[in-house]
């Protein structure tokens, strides 16, 4: 029997997720090599060290994995791909990949603006703008010529939308540039609860989007109120991130307490639409992982937990719940939204959420043992060893499992 | 199966008989230069004569089976072979039966199993070869192994064949593309490969004698994975994945710090477009029947196979480093063939161009921070610490009012770190603190630490940085280090003075301390004799005989010892074990006062 050879959906839409698929991949790999170097440090490629490895880990997670199905979810409400504007769709998708793949390079040569997620410098960061701009442009021609056929409501939105993505570049160049760093929370060198609000909020503000844009339909009662919580709670964030202050003042515990009602009311409101089948898994996962997220993180914020956690493992746990927990099941839940396909088989998911609820307990363990006092490291080798080895195993399970994943959307 | 072993053997006849035995068994009858080309030459014109001749008169089971027989007695009779005429017969001999047995294969495989299962052929041949006991054999051995490899074939090779009429028949590039394709990579592989076998440096670094069993693994994971993404409809884009791989080897593989990366890229590259080399006919050149199929193999193997080795060979005879020209040649040709083969590319690759050109003129090879326009060495050494990632392991940044000031010093002001662009508190510690290691390390420990970590550190995680030191990068970050907080030494050495370790904090192993933390320096007898003890100008301590300038017999003493383990003696290349428990310091402070002859203390109760 022979195999043939298949010409992949162009569609942009299909593009980005492949692509999003293919960073993911990439980054769990980079990922599993890096808890490998922990283990053995000789495995190390010539100058391309841990430390170069770690933003291309990330990125690749945030601006690949994370970002593409974005992407791919504004094709879908510009409608690009039933346009004129299809043709380069799938082009801004490559020119996307393109800028991050020189980033990449770019951090293994060790060029990089120093801040942990915004690493972009130089020519990496200018050939990421030039995608973003491709991107915007291809965005705005769908929006002129399928915007007359809209509802006024959308076409304001969108057009909104289009004029805050314009900004996005320009946001970037600022907030990569090394003379800009956040409020401090002066006893720990960290975030302070206001920052984190806000950030969270940014997320939040997607999960109300969803729904209204990509749900069949809303027989459920309309409410204001989560709106006007909404604005109440970015209110609040404005006013503690001018007060400062640290994790040891009621305001700043005040304004994380504003993310704990978001646990109930996200589910709740989501619940007044009717969904596709194939989303009840990803929409539970998403909701599970992201109560486990806002309470966790209330909980670490808290005096003395927080002393005890900060620059431990720990952190790295609550790092893996955002990104491998929450984020993947979102991004993962975009996937069935957009194309009614699932991201893979019912076993190769529950083998992602075992390994990283695993990984994240592993983790948290570590770092709760190692903030008791650094020099746990050094009593229980045995037990570091051993957590550094779990922590490989399930990236090494993440890893293929994601690699089942692309092989099957390459194929869409 | 039998299919999968035929290709393994046929592989592995080529590789170690005719592209190193045979020119081995050459050069060892001292034939002259001249005539190793000539004979290489014969070589090639009858393994062209050969696969055209088959072409035109049919493959079959048998007649690749004959072939590969002749092939495997002639490379058992090299060795005795030692005249000029003798191995002229030896050269045409085997390019001719090479020839035959690679265009049979190639057309008769899509009869006898699916494309998956000629990745792991490829695989298994490259991987044979690789195997310390057949590479390192002598050349008359490997002929002898080359003789093995072709009985195998023989035996193995399925008795029968005949297409389907499901068989080939996809055009997946054009067939001037094809050919255009692997004659690059072809090119590019062998320019590469001549230019490393023939430079030591390069070749000790990327497939020396110790990384033979890594190089088989590699080539057997990728050309099975090869197998599988070719059976999983990843023809497009298999050709430029293996250019990037082989771009990526043969750029790093020109520079001492990157060398090592080389070393796995260059066998992935040549296990993903070989596997898809001897695919390709049968299965994606368009051919719908054995015999098309063999037209097309012997076109490919002679133009990409034959012409497109000895020409990469040929360019590069005098080149000591690969040229970045030759890798943007082949990958020009390779990105043309995939553009130009599906016009609805255009936009696509206008794009990727597009973005790839703004980085460039942007500055994508700009950036480390070394440049003269950073004046003092300390302000380069943070731009090192910035561009290596440092942050990502170590924090600089101790939180004031807690057990950090205890074990990292002083407390810095907030406003001074914020003042850093970019701030670099970081947020994990693999490592310690670094916010006051200029006061509690040497610049001879640090460099020390930076080029051999796990010499002086037992288990350690931290990255090998001896490449920072084959220019000034090193030197700048060690000093911007040892300015980190230099000026908390005295306070540091006043936290020193009054600390106390519990008398009752518990056990520990003073000896297998002493061995993990002390024996480096110190020795294992503590005498001062220890591994890194030549990194340091001043000799580490006799620990046995003294003289003992910071812990001379006295009424503390033992307190100052323990004071010492914990904090170093500051000023001098003795550092602190800042983490270790006081049980730990406690015991090890007995296990001092031992090597000494002296009886033991008790601390604070």
């Amino acid at each position: 029997m022979s195999e043939r050879p298949f010409m992949p959906d162009p569609s942009g839409l299909s593009t980005a997720l492949r692509h999003a698929l293919g960073w993911l991949v990439f980054g769990n790999l980079v990922g599993l090599y890096l808890s490998t170097l922990l283990l053995f440090p000789e495995l190390q490629l010539g100058s391309w060290t841990y430390g170069r490895w770690v933003p291309v880990h990330l990125n690749s997670q945030l601006y690949g994995w994370t970002s593409l199905p974005l992407v791919a979810w504004l094709f879908s409400i510009y409608q690009v791909d039933s346009g004129k504007a299809r043709a380069w769709a799938s082009a801004a998708v490559w020119a996307w990949t393109a800028a991050l793949a020189l980033g990449a390079f770019q951090w293994l040569g060790a060029v990089t603006s120093g801040k942990i997620f915004l690493d972009w410098k130089g020519g990496a960061l200018w050939a990421f703008i030039a995608a973003q701009g491709l991107l915007w442009c291809v965005l705005a021609a769908s929006w002129r010529e399928h915007s007359g056929g809209w509802t006024k409501l959308r076409r304001s939105a969108t057009l909104a939308g289009l004029c805050g993505l314009a900004l996005v570049p320009m946001s970037l160049v600022f907030a990569a540039s090394p003379a800009v760093y956040p409020p401090v929370d002066r006893t720990t060198g960290g975030p302070t609860g206001s920052s984190l609000l806000g950030s969270s909020l940014l997320v939040v503000g997607l999960m109300l989007i969803l729904p209204r844009v990509t749900a069949l339909a809303r027989p459920g009662r309309k409410s204001v109120w989560i709106w006007v919580f909404f604005g109440v709670s970015w209110l609040v964030f404005g006013v503690t991130e001018a007060m400062g202050g640290t994790h040891f003042e009621v305001h700043q515990i005040v304004s994380m307490l504003f993310l704990l009602p978001w646990v109930w009311w996200l589910p709740r409101d989501w619940a007044g639409f009717e969904w596709p089948d194939g989303s009840r898994f990803w929409r539970g996962a998403m909701f599970g992982w992201w109560g486990v997220l806002v309470v966790s993180g209330l909980l670490m914020y808290q005096a003395g937990v927080l002393d005890r956690l900060k620059f431990t493992q720990g952190l790295v746990a609550h790092s893996h719940l955002a990104m491998a927990g929450f984020t993947t099941s979102f991004c993962s839940l975009l996937l069935v939204l957009l194309t009614g396909k699932r991201i893979g088989s019912g076993f190769s998911v529950g083998v992602w959420h075992v390994a990283t609820l695993a990984m994240i307990v592993t983790l948290a363990t570590m770092g709760w043992r190692e903030g008791g006092g650094p020099s746990w490291m050094l009593e229980q080798p045995v037990w570091r060893e051993l957590g550094l080895w779990i922590r490989s195993l399930c990236g090494l399970l993440m890893f293929g499992v994601s690699v089942s994943w692309w092989m099957k959307w390459r194929m869409l | 199966m039998r299919a999968t072993l035929a290709v393994a053997a046929v592989y592995g006849f080529f590789l170690i008989f005719a592209q190193f035995s045979f020119v081995e068994l050459l050069r060892g009858a001292g034939l002259g230069v001249d005539a190793e080309k000539m004979l290489l030459g014969g070589m090639a014109v009858g393994g062209i004569a050969g696969g055209f001749l088959t072409a035109w008169r049919g493959v079959s089971p048998r007649v690749a089976r004959i072939a590969l027989g002749v092939a495997g007695l002639v490379a058992a009779v090299a060795p005795l072979v030692s005249n000029v005429f003798g191995f002229a017969g030896i050269a045409l001999m085997t390019g001719v039966t090479l020839g035959v047995a690679t265009v049979c294969l190639s057309a008769l495989l899509p009869a006898w199993c699916g494309v998956a299962w000629v990745g792991l052929g490829t695989g298994l041949g490259y991987t044979m070869c690789n195997v310390p006991a057949v590479f390192l054999q002598s050349p008359s051995g490997q002929a002898w192994i080359a003789a093995g490899f072709a009985g195998v074939g023989v035996v193995a090779m399925p008795l029968k064949a005949e297409w389907s009429e499901q068989t080939g028949g996809e055009k997946v590039f054009p067939w001037w593309g094809v050919l255009a394709i692997f004659t690059a990579l072809v090119w590019m592989d062998s320019a590469a490969f001549f230019i490393i076998q023939h430079s030591g440096d390069l070749k000790s670094e990327t497939w020396g004698e110790t990384l033979l069993w890594r190089n088989a693994a590699v080539h057997l994971v990728l050309a099975c994975g090869a197998g599988v993404w070719l059976a999983r409809g990843g023809a497009r884009s298999l050709p430029g994945t293996a250019w990037l791989l082989l771009a990526i080897a043969a750029l790093t593989v020109n520079d001492e710090s990157t060398r090592g990366i080389s070393g796995w890229f260059y066998p992935a590259g040549v296990s993903l477009y070989s596997a898809a080399l001897v695919a390709w006919p049968g299965w994606y050149s368009g051919a719908v029947g054995m015999r098309v199929a063999a037209w097309r193999a012997a076109w490919l193997f002679a133009i990409a196979g034959w012409f497109g080795s000895a020409n990469g060979i040929g360019m590069a005879e005098s080149l000591e480093r690969v040229p970045p020209v030759f890798v943007a040649g082949a990958g020009a040709v390779v990105g043309a063939v995939m553009i130009l083969s599906n016009r609805g590319n255009w936009r696509i690759a206008l794009a990727v161009a597009g973005v790839v050109l703004v980085g460039w003129m942007g500055g994508i090879s700009k950036g480390r921070e070394t440049s003269a326009v950073v004046s003092s060495a300390a302000e380069r050494g943070r731009k090192v610490y910035v561009s290596e990632g440092c942050i990502h392991c170590h924090s600089r940044y101790v939180r004031p009012g807690s057990a950090d000031e205890q074990i990292w010093g002083p407390a810095p002001k907030v406003e001074e770190v914020m003042k850093g662009e970019p701030v670099i508190i970081g947020n994990r510690r693999q490592g310690p603190d670094l916010s006051n290691v200029g006061a509690r390390r040497s610049e001879a420990w640090l460099k020390a630490h930076f080029i051999n970590p796990r010499g002086l550190v037992a288990d350690s995680s931290m990255p090998n940085y001896a490449h920072l030191f084959e220019d000034c990068r090193g030197a700048d970050l060690v000093r911007y280090l040892k300015e980190s907080g230099v000026a908390t030494t005295a306070e540091l050495m006043a936290q020193a003075a009054v600390w106390l370790p519990e008398a009752n904090a518990g056990t520990a192993d003073g000896k297998s301390l002493y061995t993990n933390n002390c024996a480096a320096c110190h020795g294992a007898d503590g005498r001062g004799g220890g591994a890194m003890a030549g990194n340091f100008t001043r000799p580490p301590a006799n620990l046995v005989t003294g003289p003992f300038l910071w812990t001379a017999p006295g009424a503390d003493h033992a307190l100052r010892i323990a004071r010492v383990i914990k904090y170093g003696a500051i000023g001098t290349d003795m550092p602190g074990h800042e983490v270790m428990t006081d049980a730990q310091i406690n015991a090890l402070t007995a296990e001092i006062l031992r090597l000494r002859g002296e009886p033991n203390f008790r601390t604070r109760e």
